[in-house]
């Protein structure tokens, strides 16, 4: 009888990834007292953590340290996923979990949710729509709320929007807008914008000036013709007329 | 009360950083700040034979980092000005030889000592770039007036932003003055309308940078040069003094003159 007890007590203690995840961080989670700091999910595509909406940057690394030196073998070089949506995080406090998390145990932030339609992808280091990436489209793009980008986008900066997109800046060479919807510019376009990336032909793009490289509407690419540009004397539109890109200065 | 410590980057290479940290770094010595220059190009060391010293190396950066030696042993002392010093790269290393925690530590250890601490960035935006804005708190973008470097810069800028870098000013080096005004060549407020980060100085073009290269004196110490003339002024603004800027072209006392008589 003792030694029946022996097996079945040193097959739970034993850390065999693959080997029934989740019964063991269950059983972790209970034993502590009100909501855990972070909660550790797991699923069929990897962990996600939750911070918890009252807890302190301080708190939810130490937490993580904490959690990660406990069970190191188990989280090794794995995947997460940061979901945001009930905690928001800085920029820098992002980095500095992100660091913790690679630092202990070689664990990859892959994506950090931000709502529950929009995420940031630390691999492609932009903004995707969850629903763009399951490959089909639930909706018109009116139906969602334009993504409103605050402030110029700089070369190198890549915003992929589910729907509308708007920009309270210039886009500047080297920075690409993709929306599914319009491209709304408070500025000078001078970088790529893709509008109706979803395959819609009546989207549009509207900047105060139009001096891209390229402009992109659903499968339409147009280029800036040569030579001086008049200036537009409130704003410029770029839509499909008869099958071409065409801008139009009001 | 802790140093500044302000990185000098750029993204695009040969627009004049190794040139800006040798004459600042001489022109805030010469107002009697200390100030300790780090070259963090490994591998492409050069701000040491622009400072004429590169016969007196005997210990580098990656030494202090990796413990062989005190940094104290590292760092050079200028041949003229007792309170300016340097602390050479390592040639015969390569860039992932330090880590940006490192720089950050090393870093505070000398704004803890000293005025002001400059820091020359390699050109690039990768593992070079990351450890030497790792311990800054101030960074200036150096760009020259053409249409690749300023797309260079501006991706630049987007990184230091992203890296919660806040005090981000610009140099506009090389700008030759002629060529802007037979719109050849961008002008400043071009230049800056297109960056959006406030201006520090503008470097006029000039043949006097090879020669003060090639000789290991760096510009500011000359009182005749023009362009040595803008770096003090520089110098000056970083101090928080108030310089006016002197615009797209300082022509000097006669060169006004000129101006109104022929205009």
């Amino acid at each position: 009888m003792s030694l029946a007890k022996d097996n079945r007590s040193s097959t739970v203690s034993s850390e065999k990834p693959g080997q029934r995840p989740l019964a063991k961080e269950r059983s972790d989670d209970t034993s502590e007292k009100g909501p855990p700091t972070v909660q550790v999910k797991a699923d069929r595509n990897g962990f996600t953590l939750v911070p918890d909406p009252a807890a302190s940057l301080d708190e939810i690394v130490a937490f993580m340290d904490e959690r990660l030196e406990q069970s190191r073998n188990f989280f090794q070089k794995s995947e997460m996923v940061l979901d945001l949506r009930t905690r928001p995080m800085r920029t820098d406090e992002i980095s500095v979990l992100c660091e913790k998390l690679y630092e202990k145990a070689s664990v990859r932030v892959v994506e950090v949710r931000l709502s529950d339609e929009l995420s940031f992808s630390m691999a492609q280091k932009g903004l995707k729509s969850r629903l763009g990436s399951k490959g089909a489209r639930s909706g018109a793009p009116e139906n969602y709320a334009p993504l409103i980008v605050r402030n110029t986008c700089r070369s190198g900066v890549r915003i992929v929007s589910p729907s509308d997109c708007v920009v309270l800046g210039d886009v500047n060479p080297g920075a690409e807008i993709i929306a599914e919807g319009d491209v709304v510019v408070f500025g000078a376009l001078r970088g790529i914008a893709h509008a109706g990336a979803g395959g819609e032909r009546a989207a549009r793009i509207w900047a105060l000036s139009i001096e891209p490289h390229q402009i992109r509407i659903a499968d339409l690419v147009a280029v800036p013709p040569e030579g001086v540009k008049p200036v537009a004397p409130r704003f410029e539109v770029a839509e499909i007329q008869d099958g071409v890109i065409q801008v139009i200065c009001l | 009360m802790a140093g500044k410590t302000i990185v000098v980057t750029s993204g695009k290479g040969g627009v004049g950083k190794t040139t800006t940290v040798a004459n600042l770094g001489t022109s805030l010595a010469k107002r009697k700040y200390s100030v300790v220059m780090v070259d963090t190009d490994i591998g492409l060391r050069n701000l040491d034979v622009v400072m004429g010293l590169e016969n007196r190396i005997v210990y580098n950066l990656v030494d202090i980092i990796e413990g062989k030696c005190r940094k104290e042993q590292a760092m050079i002392r200028d041949r003229k000005l007792p309170n300016l010093f340097m602390i050479p790269a390592a040639q015969t290393r390569e860039k992932n030889s330090i880590s940006p925690e490192q720089m950050k530590e090393l870093c505070s250890t000398l704004a803890a000592e000293y005025d002001y601490v400059l820091i020359d960035c390699p050109a690039g935006i990768e593992q070079g770039f990351k450890n030497a804005i790792a311990g800054a708190d101030t960074a200036l973008v150096v760009t020259t007036p053409e249409v690749s470097a300023i797309r260079d810069a501006d991706r630049v800028i987007g990184l230091l932003e992203a890296a919660m870098l806040r005090h981000i000013s610009l140099i506009i080096n090389r700008l030759n003055v002629k060529m802007v005004k037979k719109g050849d060549m961008m002008s400043t407020q071009d230049i800056i309308s297109l960056l959006s980060v406030p201006l520090l100085g503008v470097v006029p073009e000039s043949d006097e940078v090879v020669v003060s290269t090639n000789r290991g004196v760096p510009l500011a110490n000359d009182r005749n040069s023009k362009a040595g003339a803008a770096f003090i002024r520089m110098a000056a603004r970083l101090n928080g003094e108030n310089v006016p800027m002197d615009g797209e072209g300082s022509h000097g006392f006669m060169g006004r003159v000129k101006q109104l008589l022929w205009n």
